[in-house]
């Protein structure tokens, strides 16, 4: 594989962002993903390699290492911000149809619920494996996912809770999305739930950590 | 009556390595550049932090004959069986809301979609120790208070934990001005600001304080769980 992708899954993988970001400490100095990616492109790399080979197994890597508690919340965070630095630049051949994601994903905190960061950090995982995501912040309600839904055929959607009172509210969001839209599949995160409620309310997937989440979209939409 | 008070950052204990162990890190190998980052925000946060806490005390509580509520001035609460239980010989109960204002969880959401995901994670962290700390103050006052007339006071607990349903923050919150502390509530019963905490202790003679309630509750990713398992 050309060295400069594998350079830029590295810089995904271990959070860095630009030759300025002092993070990692072991690669102070080098530069970053958006260095690599302009350059990469300037190469003539096609940017869906840039994509495919190059951002993807870095924040593939660093999703299997937070599964297994390798690394920490503040790790991904630097591994996200450094895939969202290069997309800045594949941006433009995503547009133009010259790079195309795998599908699209549609992420909320159900109404009743607040609480963001684990929403966030599910978010950030799927855009960096190549998806695109429409991410309707926190408190949505069915009406909002049903319209994200059809805005967006073929999309999946994502459903986050951390209040167990919240519970019911995803159960009741899920049925009504599956009443609306008898064909969407619908996965379920968050702390208070688990598989046994995913089967109760008749969601399509439960994940307990981000990675999760990628490999059923990969698995059904890639 | 309520009391409304304002505290201080300073006032307030923020434990450095408790916050580092909150971020997923062993206490004491908080890898550069997070070490900046924690004291960045601690420094940030005495101007962005506007901490106020309010409580009011009643003695007009029942408790229901099937034990999953309790009613104060002829005010319904389904606090549920476990927190009914800690509360019934309670022979009055103190409300409270507490908060550590708009600004930092603003800062905190104005980083995390923008350009420093990880310091917007920290103020983040931050502005729910700001708040429980403060709470503990709050907490403090109202055991002064029980204390002075004879009597202990239960642990706090708020609506959303111990399938205590989130939508009796209406209620709670009807206990209260509009805007107090300038904390005001959604349709879907949230607080904002996000970093504010509401909930209810138990105050009689025959009521006690437990040091740890965690065995309570089935929030098995709570941050008060994930704190005492660090300590």
């Amino acid at each position: 594989m050309n060295e400069l992708l594998t350079k830029l899954a590295e810089c995904v993988e271990f959070g860095k962002i630009n030759l300025a970001s002092p993070y990692p400490p072991q690669m102070k100095g080098q530069e970053g993903a958006d260095e690599i990616t302009r350059q990469a492109l300037e190469e003539g790399i096609n940017p869906q390699d840039i994509l495919s080979l190059g951002l993807m197994p870095g924040m593939e890597r660093i999703g299997v290492k937070f599964r297994e508690n390798k690394v920490f919340v503040p790790q991904v965070l630097m591994s996200a911000k450094a895939m969202s630095t290069a997309m800045i630049h594949l941006k433009p051949h995503f547009l133009s149809g010259a790079a195309k994601q795998k599908g699209t994903f549609i992420i909320g905190t159900v109404l009743g619920d607040l609480h963001d960061i684990g929403k966030n950090l599910v978010a950030m995982m799927v855009e960096g494996n190549g998806y695109k995501v429409i991410d309707l912040g926190t408190d949505v309600g069915s009406d909002k996912f049903i319209a994200a839904l059809k805005e967006n055929p073929g999309a999946v959607v994502g459903l986050s809770a951390l209040l167990t009172t919240t519970m019911a509210s995803m159960e009741k969001i899920t049925k009504e999305i599956k009443d609306a839209l008898p064909e969407a599949l619908v996965t379920i995160g968050g702390a208070p739930v688990n598989k046994e409620f995913c089967s109760k309310i008749g969601a399509d997937n439960y994940s307990p950590d981000p990675q999760g989440v990628v490999e059923f979209l990969n698995t059904k939409i890639a | 009556m309520i009391r409304e008070i304002s505290y201080s950052l300073s006032e307030l204990t923020i434990d450095v390595k408790y916050l580092s162990s909150m971020l997923g890190f062993p206490e004491g190998d908080l890898p550069e550049p997070f070490g900046e980052y924690v004291a960045q925000a601690i420094q940030e946060a005495e101007s962005l932090c506007d901490i106020r806490g309010a409580f009011c005390v009643s003695e007009n509580c029942k408790f229901s004959t099937n034990n999953n509520h309790i009613l104060v001035e002829g005010l319904e609460f389904g606090v549920g069986k476990t927190v009914a239980k800690e509360l019934r010989n309670a022979t009055s109960v103190a409300f409270f809301i507490c908060t550590a204002g708009e600004r930092i969880s603003s800062r905190s959401q104005e980083l995390l979609s923008g350009d420093d995901p990880v310091l917007g994670y920290v103020f983040d962290l931050l502005g729910s120790i700001i708040v429980e700390s403060a709470t503990d103050l709050l907490q403090a006052d109202i055991q002064r208070m029980a204390f002075s007339e004879g009597l202990q006071i239960t642990n706090r607990y708020s609506p959303g934990y111990c399938k205590w349903n989130v939508a009796d923050q209406h209620k709670l919150f009807s206990f209260f001005p509009t805007n107090c502390c300038g904390i005001r509530l959604t349709d879907s019963a949230l607080m904002h600001p996000i970093k504010s905490v509401s909930g209810i202790i138990g105050l009689g003679a025959d009521v006690s304080f437990r040091d740890y309630t965690c065995d309570l509750c089935n929030q098995v990713d709570c941050f008060q769980r994930s704190h005492r398992r660090t300590i």
